[in-house]
């Protein structure tokens, strides 16, 4: 057994202290954050708070709390997540399925995946798609953040890339017993590709959490934005010389503590899914038990 | 009023007036009346200039109230902290329900956009080229990519000259405080035309004085600098024999930064040149009467020898390369910088929290020190917040002036017991208790909003030199009694009307920025590339990496790469203002 | 015949990405012809007049393109390099920790930085690799005795610190894939090689190496994409005055002149550009991977 040597030993104390190193190292900013969030105002204006809290006070949590705006942009966010996420993979199984195929079983595939490809570097640009949203009445809707997300070309050549390691004999042994190509997709490919499934949602999900452009351009009333747009209009680096001033301006100006707890709310569903998710990653067990 | 009176007159004149409006309207050009200002009107009329020659008609368009109403479309960039009350939004609110019941102009909104980010310049922008219809009026702000943006929208041919429309409909007013500056038209005029009215702004905003701390001058027994050695001993005692007993290293004397500009609104070390008579990053008025870019005038040089000299002695931060405006304000608010250059405005933000980090922490606004020449000098601000457009197709325009018509007189600068004197709406930007005695802020129910982000155009209406005259006022002792001193006196920081004082005490070292044409062709293409090589020349000579030789080399080479072909330019334009 | 008969359910699988792609991938693409047009957006794309090439040639004019071009390569390609082999050794690392909750935690944690935007990792790290008593340089002084290191302000610094730090920012956000990959591997591989008596070394060069093979070179080539992408959002919080003629990028250079301008027919120009080029890596890329180790990459 490796695990009983000493060199394995060693390199396992060095390793573990390393990766503990990296995370912490990962973490620092996030603790920051977080203790600004907690402090007083005028700590964090003169940048005195570090990895604590200055002054403790939770004000910064009421006021976004009590934010009506921000709790409806949460449930914004909450809903294209979930459906936003749910459709990507939909459409990334159903395409993904045929285009692992071999070139002999499916002779058009190298020309699809081409067509795929070049949608991933040629971009029209955002003026000819601003004029498409237009034509075909999504424009301040709520469809406008799920529906021209759905095809996700990167997404789909991963989960690609996947299925190619589904072995061809179980596939071959369902076709033998009557089965059609939707039947052996649900049936075989979907339960041996969690793992999979499970990263590709976690991309789509922080996607769709994160995207902020589509609200602010297509949406016309930010009672409407998603999370992510909602902070956006918050968090700016304004131009102060085009500013006229008045004490309306001074709160703006002063809301760094308001803007870290909202960062930090912004982030929290994802990192409370994530460790749901992380358990798919390990139990990939799965796919191997079919492999001889 | 006399309106009242004649309101049933009027109505029914409106409504022959619309009715023809509709069958004359297409295929019309920029024609500015349909029909004029006559006698049967003219004590409608605000203005006294109505006389000029005018079509001959029996009615003028212009209504102190529109029955039945008439629209208005606009869009709106929605500040990212204005705040609503009672459901409203901005399409919705209190200020437009007031235009419909009081002036009969219904605001409809084509759509709105929460402004961060650029989002408004965007969606205009992308409105222009996805065939939208453009809005009747819009108003676009200064500064950034707004500048731009305005001249695009002049360039498409779709809004109307409105100097023949402000001359007839403005109220004398509104003209008056518009003469404050002339120049304020010029970046809108095209042809000699008019093309975009001006918003005016409170005057100074941007203007910048020295804030320095009190307490540290008082315990190290010093006056206030008057000139640059003054100053020069003054940081040089902060550092070194700190009143708080803070180590030298800990101690910035002065809080400056230049990320990305030497030019900015606060921390800005823009005064540091002034010293040696030029502003850098701005067109100023060359010795010879023309326009110069002030970063290549020779006095540029010495000020940077000068901002070496501070670098090495630690007087500034020696990362004054890497910090932005707002980093500047950090130390000063921690309580470790002992000067920070900002605007009269900045004891009621940033400087108001240092007090809270070090109880003992007092600032004081002092005016700009002269250099050894006995020259000083500061950016100044234009007297514009932005400018309003017309669409050509809209058949309303006077009604624009009904509105802001009302606000000038009534808003602007209302007189004590006058129908806004306390405030605007009640239970929005005041109330009033059981005994009838006004409430700002915080004790309104519900909070307050800013409603003067409310109106059609932004700010609703200012007269450049009002806010400072009513700052003026409260410096000299004298008892808040208009809006603007209550408003300036309840919401500003304590010593603002002392710093107006200071600011004032200079009123001609400020230099603003003479070209606001739009970009000239050479700009468009090489001005980022000069702007490049200026910054990273001045950033060797602070940094020592060059010495100040490199200066000279640099104005060659700016010159060679299009700098003297952009001097042309804007010289040319200039010469189209002089008129 | 009997063909179609036989694929009929791929195209029909296929049927919605590709609806969808045409309506908001193919159509949109009909824009890049405003890289050849002083493009006016009151005129629209058919009113708007035709220049031919002056919008690439202003890209090529100005004095300082070819140091742009030339940071933004150099930048990209170690962002590149860096970005797929720390994140392939680091889920091969934590591969190795067997406490199912420190690995768990230490995976959970690397993640965060992906979750907060460069405006706000821009002010923590100006504070962090300050060269006056920056956390970074007090403690490379007290371990190393370094002189304080001016990270941001020093050309050369300010490119390693934006490669190094953007590593930092994603390496546990791509180390996913990897982790997803590695969970995909066959365990009866590992009981016969440790039959075999094979060291953990050998196991990990044999076994686990080729298995995430294939998925490195997928991200590897996709990632091409990106060769004239140096990271516009990075670039533009970190940058400054100091460091213009080695940090300034293709994508910042627009973002002055083009976007703020409202030349769009500029900022057009130099997005097919950069199209052209990450397409022509790309095939190059697929073939090589088709030849050499015989694996279609899609």
């Amino acid at each position: 057994m490796y695990r009983k040597t000493v060199p394995y030993r060693i390199f396992n104390v060095f390793n573990t202290v390393f990766l503990i190193c990296a995370a912490l190292a990962c973490v620092i900013p996030l603790i920051h954050v977080l203790a600004v969030s907690f402090s007083a105002k005028s700590a964090a204006d003169g940048n005195l708070v570090g990895l604590w809290p200055v002054d403790f006070t939770t004000i910064a949590y009421e006021k976004t709390i009590n934010n009506s705006v921000f709790l409806h942009s949460l449930w914004v966010s909450v809903k294209r997540t979930v459906l936003g996420t749910a459709g990507i993979l939909a459409v990334a199984c159903l395409a993904a399925y045929p285009l692992s195929k071999e070139n002999a079983q499916f002779r058009g595939r190298s020309i699809y995946s081409w067509v795929f490809v070049f949608t991933m570097i040629f971009k029209g640009g955002l003026v000819p798609f601003y004029i498409v949203i237009q034509n075909i009445r999504l424009m301040d809707s709520f469809w406008v953040l799920v529906i021209p997300g759905l095809v996700n070309v990167w997404l789909i050549i991963l989960l690609m890339n996947f299925f190619r390691g589904v072995p061809r004999e179980l596939e071959e042994a369902a076709l033998i017993d009557g089965s059609g190509h939707f039947g052996i997709l649900w049936r075989i490919y979907l339960p041996v590709s969690l793992p999979a499934l499970a990263t590709l949602g976690l991309f789509a999900m922080v996607w769709h959490w994160n995207s902020w452009f589509d609200g602010l351009l297509y949406l016309s009333s930010k009672e409407e934005y998603p999370l992510a747009s909602f902070l956006q209009t918050v968090i700016v680096s304004r131009d102060f010389s085009s500013m006229s001033f008045s004490k309306y301006e001074f709160e703006l100006l002063s809301q760094k503590t308001i803007n870290a707890a909202q960062i930090f709310i912004g982030a929290l569903p994802v990192l409370i899914v994530y460790p749901f998710l992380q358990r798919f990653f390990v139990k990939g067990l799965v796919m191997g038990s079919v492999k001889e | 009023m006399k309106a009242t009176a004649q309101k049933s007159l009027l109505s029914a004149a409106a409504l022959l007036l619309a009715a023809a409006g509709l069958s004359a309207c297409s295929g019309s050009n920029d024609n500015a009346s349909p029909s004029d200002s006559s006698s049967s009107s003219a004590s409608n009329s605000p203005s006294a200039s109505a006389s000029e020659p005018a079509p001959a008609a029996s009615e003028s368009p212009y209504k102190e109230k529109y029955d039945p109403p008439v629209t208005i479309t606009t869009v709106w960039g929605v500040d990212p902290a204005l705040k609503f009350k009672n459901g409203e939004t901005i399409e919705n609110n209190v200020a437009t329900k007031w235009a419909l019941d009081t002036l009969g102009i219904k605001i409809d909104s084509l759509w709105s956009v929460t402004d961060s980010n650029n989002a408004f310049v965007t969606k205009m922008r992308l409105a222009m080229s996805s065939n939208q219809k453009l809005p009747d009026v819009v108003t676009i702000g200064t500064g950034g990519d707004y500048d731009q943006l305005a001249q695009d929208l002049i360039d498409t041919g779709a809004y109307r000259e409105v100097g023949s429309l402000f001359d007839e409909y403005a109220s004398d007013k509104w003209k008056a405080a518009m003469e404050l500056d002339p120049n304020v038209w010029n970046p809108y005029i095209r042809d000699g035309k008019k093309i975009g009215i001006p918003v005016l702004d409170y005057a100074y905003n941007h203007d910048y004085l020295l804030w320095i701390r009190q307490d540290w001058l008082d315990k190290l027994q010093l006056e206030g600098p008057k000139t640059m050695d003054d100053l020069e001993k003054i940081m040089d005692a902060f550092k070194n024999n700190n009143p708080d007993g803070l180590k030298p290293d800990k101690v910035t004397p002065l809080s400056i930064g230049f990320k990305m500009t030497m030019n900015t609104w606060m921390g800005d070390p823009s005064w540091v040149f002034g010293a040696y008579g030029t502003i850098p990053g701005q067109w100023n008025v060359g010795a010879d009467g023309n326009l110069e870019w002030g970063s290549i005038n020779s006095g540029s040089k010495q000020a940077l020898e000068k901002l070496k000299e501070w670098r090495d002695k630690g007087y500034i931060p020696s990362e004054a390369a890497l910090w932005d405006e707002n980093k500047t304000a950090e130390p000063a608010v921690a309580g470790t910088a002992g000067i920070i250059p900002g605007p009269y405005w900045m004891s009621g933000w940033p400087l108001l929290d240092t007090a809270k980090n070090v109880p003992t922490a007092v600032w004081k606004p002092y005016a700009i020190p002269t250099g050894p020449d006995g020259k000083a000098g500061r950016h100044g601000t234009n007297f514009t917040s932005g400018v309003t457009l017309i669409n050509k197709d809209f058949k309303h325009p006077e009604a624009l002036f009904t509105y802001q018509n009302y606000l000038f007189e009534n808003l602007a600068d209302p007189a004590p017991g006058s129908q806004w004197d306390v405030g605007v709406f009640k239970g929005y930007d005041y109330d009033l208790d059981a005994s009838g005695n006004p409430l700002y802020i915080d004790q309104i129910p519900g909070g307050d909003v800013n409603i003067n982000r409310y109106w059609l155009v932004k700010d609703g209406a200012r007269i450049p030199d009002a806010q400072m005259k009513a700052l003026m006022n409260l410096a000299d002792g004298k008892e808040a009694t208009s809006r603007l001193e209550k408003e300036v006196k309840n919401n500003y920081g304590p010593e603002t009307p002392a710093a107006a004082k200071v600011l004032l005490s200079q009123p001609n070292i400020s230099f603003t920025d003479m070209f606001t044409g739009p970009a000239t062709p050479t700009m468009k293409s090489k001005q980022d590339y000069l702007k490049k090589i200026e910054l990273e020349t001045f950033n060797q000579i602070i940094y020592g990496k060059k010495d100040s030789s490199a200066f000279d080399k640099f104005v060659a080479d700016w010159k060679a790469a299009g700098g003297d072909k952009m001097t042309q330019e804007v010289n040319e334009w200039y010469q189209t203002t002089k008129k | 015949m009997r063909y179609l008969r036989r694929t009929w359910p791929f195209h029909l699988m296929l049927l919605p990405a590709l609806a969808l792609l045409i309506v908001f991938n193919y159509i949109p693409i009909g824009g890049i012809v405003m890289a050849f047009q002083d493009y006016k957006p009151w005129l629209h794309i058919s009113g708007s007049p035709w220049i031919g090439l002056d919008n690439f040639r202003l890209m090529f004019e100005r004095e300082d393109s070819m140091q742009v071009i030339w940071n933004t390569l150099l930048i990209a390609s170690f962002k590149i390099v860096f970005n797929l082999l720390t994140p392939f050794a680091f889920a091969i690392l934590l591969n190795e920790i067997r406490q199912k909750y420190l690995s768990r935690s230490i995976q959970t944690l690397v993640y965060l930085p992906h979750f907060l935007s460069w405006v706000i990792l821009g002010g923590i790290l100006v504070e962090f690799l300050s060269s006056d008593g920056g956390f970074v340089n007090r403690v490379l002084h007290w371990m190393f005795g370094i002189k304080p290191i001016f990270f941001l302000g020093d050309g050369n610094w300010f490119r390693f610190t934006v490669v190094v730090s953007d590593v930092w920012k994603e390496f546990g956000y791509n180390t996913i894939v990897f982790l997803a990959a590695l969970a995909g591997i066959n365990p009866s591989l590992y009981e016969a090689a440790e039959v075999d008596g094979a060291s953990r070394w050998a196991q990990t060069r044999f076994i686990t190496i080729p298995s995430l093979i294939p998925m490195a070179i997928v991200v590897g080539t996709l990632a091409l994409g990106k060769i004239l992408d140096a990271g516009f959002d990075q670039i533009f919080n970190l940058y400054n005055s100091m460091v213009m003629s080695k940090g300034d990028i293709i994508e910042t250079f627009v973002y002055r002149t083009a976007i703020v301008d409202g030349q769009f027919g500029f900022a057009t120009a130099v997005d097919t550009l950069k199209s052209l080029v990450s397409m022509i890596l790309i095939v190059i890329s697929y073939r090589l991977a088709y030849k050499l180790a015989n694996y279609r990459v899609f």
